[in-house]
């Protein structure tokens, strides 16, 4: 029974985020938020915190 | 002879696969994750309203869909530490993903039918026959990446875990649910604090430089008589605060064991009140902006600018913070030594020297000469963009960024074979013909409003714009990107000391995939397919071009070729939209 309810459980949640995902609506960015300008942003902040992880010793 | 044939066929497949996907259970899982995202964002992002969520007590699908996403994050999340120990390989469902593939092109076709306001042949006004595609795609991806015994396996060795997810997945849902009404406005009078208080705030530092600060708490309207702007749920903080609560949440947990807990857990919400802060400094600076230029236009590029160059000091705080800050470290960072030594030099050469000296996990040194320059370039576009409307008129500040770090770390970089052979202009050739193929096939040039812009500047301010463009472009921009790109990345995928990799030995998965990164750059919305093609096509040429006789100066010259003649083209034939 413990078995079967964690599988149907587990089927249950996938159902419902599928059929969400299906048939979701158009998504509305924010004004501000321009995707090529936010590849920019990630790209600068992972080389600069790969810049600033420079190894020490001690 | 069957068991031979068998694990045969299995070693076959393992050399194929594993030179692209994780052959382990813990890899698999991220994997589905992953694929699973990426399906999410590749199908939410291109469709219409379309009817056909099932209603389940009363309430409709779509406000049930967190639950399962969330719930996956935190099974993955905390499942991690178990499955990481289980090194046995896992067969990939090939005839399960081939099937998912079909299912997925089904639900894409009759997405597209439906868009064209075509009907749907079999009547499903209500779109089951799509969701039950899109939920047996699913699950077929899920048995694709991890076949049924490994997802019993996984289960059964993470104990309860998968009830906790399950909860973790509802509460997540009630919260999401709850919290949202703290920066949508309602009805309810309880709902839109944050809208209300970013509000307020924004007016009392708007009064000590201004007299004539205008409110409408109805409206959430304030500025002055010459500039109103409209605080939106968007612009209440809640996207900045969501990024840095993401960015502080995964960075304490990636190096959760330098830290002491809770202690570190502090500084979380230090990072979102600063976040919060700096988005109403951002609102005031844009109200005050467009009050002196009596402009809208004037503000557009800080409006849509500030928020990241936010983001990213409050991010780069953080970090260092947490570097910094030795109580709530576990053991406190060593004092940095003389730098410039080369780390494979430190503790194999120098006798006695690894009782003395321990290195810290960390990127090689000279990541500062391949990167710093591409980053520069970043940098000055942030704030060159931020100073600029429509048109980028501080454009000459990427090629001095560039130009001046490239001077900097010269001495170091002056030891790379620049010299270059016929292959890298051809490359170049080959790139551009690719580039421009499309622009080609649709005959006539794209309207495009940097063409307008520069007309309406005087000849001398025009062309000294399109100078600094075209040697930015010529110049600097290749051999910074080709540094980053190709002399950083695309060997940091092979090692950590990515500098002893030589750029004869890359391999073809570290120049696919710093290929691909190089695309993503080249992409100008978040479903441009056409120059993350174009951009990926282009690196793998840069590469190759690099790899044919080891030496950076065939990459550059290749890279500034096909600059060289698109910027022939765009002034050429007036295409600015290729710019």
């Amino acid at each position: 029974m413990k078995s079967f309810l964690k599988y149907a459980l587990g089927v249950l949640a996938v159902l419902l985020g599928t059929c969400t995902n299906a048939h979701a609506l158009m998504f509305k960015w924010s004004p501000e938020v321009d995707p090529s300008l936010a590849i920019s942003a990630f790209t600068l902040l992972a080389g600069s915190l790969a810049v600033l992880k420079i190894r020490r010793k001690k | 002879m069957n068991s031979d044939r068998s694990s045969a066929e299995i070693s076959r497949l393992h050399s194929i696969t594993s030179i692209f996907l994780p052959r382990h259970l813990l890899g698999r899982l991220y994997l589905f994750g992953a694929l699973m995202a990426f399906e999410f964002v590749f199908f939410f992002f291109g469709r219409g309203q379309f009817p056909g969520h099932l209603e389940i007590f009363g309430v409709t699908t779509d406000q049930y869909g967190q639950i399962p996403l969330f719930a996956y994050l935190v099974f993955l999340g905390f499942g991690h530490s178990v499955w990481k120990a289980q090194k046995e390989s896992v067969p990939l469902g090939r005839i399960f993903f081939g099937i998912h593939l079909l299912c997925m092109a089904a639900v894409l076709s009759i997405t597209l039918t439906t868009q064209k306001g075509q009907g749907w042949p079999f009547l499903d006004s209500f779109g089951y026959i799509k969701s039950f595609l899109y939920f047996v795609g699913t699950i077929l991806l899920a048995l694709a990446c991890v076949p049924p015994r490994s997802w019993i396996r996984a289960i059964r060795s993470s104990g309860r875990l998968w009830l906790y997810s399950s909860i973790a997945g509802v509460a997540g849902w009630f919260l999401g649910s709850f919290i949202r009404l703290l920066w949508t406005a309602t009805s309810n009078a309880q709902s839109g604090i944050m809208q209300t208080g970013t509000l307020y705030a924004v007016r009392a530092i708007l009064s000590v430089f201004l007299s004539n600060v205008v409110i409408n708490p109805v409206s959430f309207t304030i500025g002055t008589p010459r500039s109103l702007v409209t605080i939106a749920a968007g612009c209440s903080g809640v996207e900045g605060i969501g990024l840095v609560l993401f960015f502080t949440s995964v960075w304490l947990w990636y190096y959760r064991k330098e830290y002491r807990f809770p202690h570190a857990l502090l500084l979380i919400p230090c990072a979102l009140g600063c976040i919060w802060l700096l988005n109403i400094v951002r609102l005031c600076a844009l109200i005050l902006i467009m009050n002196v230029c009596s402009s809208e236009e004037a503000g557009s590029g800080f409006h849509a600018v500030a928020g990241w160059i936010s983001f990213i000091v409050v991010a780069l705080i953080f970090s260092r913070a947490t570097q910094r800050l030795l109580w709530m470290r576990k053991v406190p960072p060593a004092a940095s030594c003389a730098s410039g030594v080369p780390h494979s030099v430190g503790v194999e050469t120098l006798p006695g020297a690894s009782e003395q000296l321990r290195e810290e996990r960390g990127e090689s040194p000279a990541i500062r000469a391949y990167l710093v320059p591409f980053l520069a370039i970043l940098a000055a576009a942030f704030v060159s963009k931020a100073a600029s409307g429509s048109f980028e008129w501080l454009y000459a500040l990427r090629f001095f960024a560039a130009a001046i770090t490239l001077w900097y770390f010269w001495p170091r970089l002056k030891s790379l074979d620049w010299r270059f052979g016929w292959f890298g202009p051809v490359a170049g050739v080959a790139v551009f013909l690719a580039w421009m193929a499309p622009a080609w096939f649709q005959h006539q040039p794209a309207v495009s409003p940097l063409g307008q812009a520069l007309a309406a500047l005087s000849p001398t301010t025009r062309w000294t714009w399109i100078a600094f463009r075209v040697a930015a472009a010529v110049v600097t921009v290749p051999i910074a990107e080709e540094l980053a790109f190709r002399g950083y990345l695309a060997r940091r995928f092979i090692s950590r000391e990515f500098d002893a990799v030589s750029f004869s030995s890359l391999t073809l998965l570290s120049i696919c995939l710093s290929s691909a990164v190089f695309g993503l750059e080249h992409m100008k919305n978040l479903m441009d397919w056409q120059h993350l093609l174009l951009g990926t096509l282009a690196g793998l040429a840069f590469s190759a071009a690099l790899r044919w006789r080891g030496r950076m100066g065939d990459a550059v010259a290749a890279h500034a070729v096909s600059n060289l003649l698109l910027a022939a083209w765009v002034l050429g034939f007036g295409d600015w939209a290729q710019w």
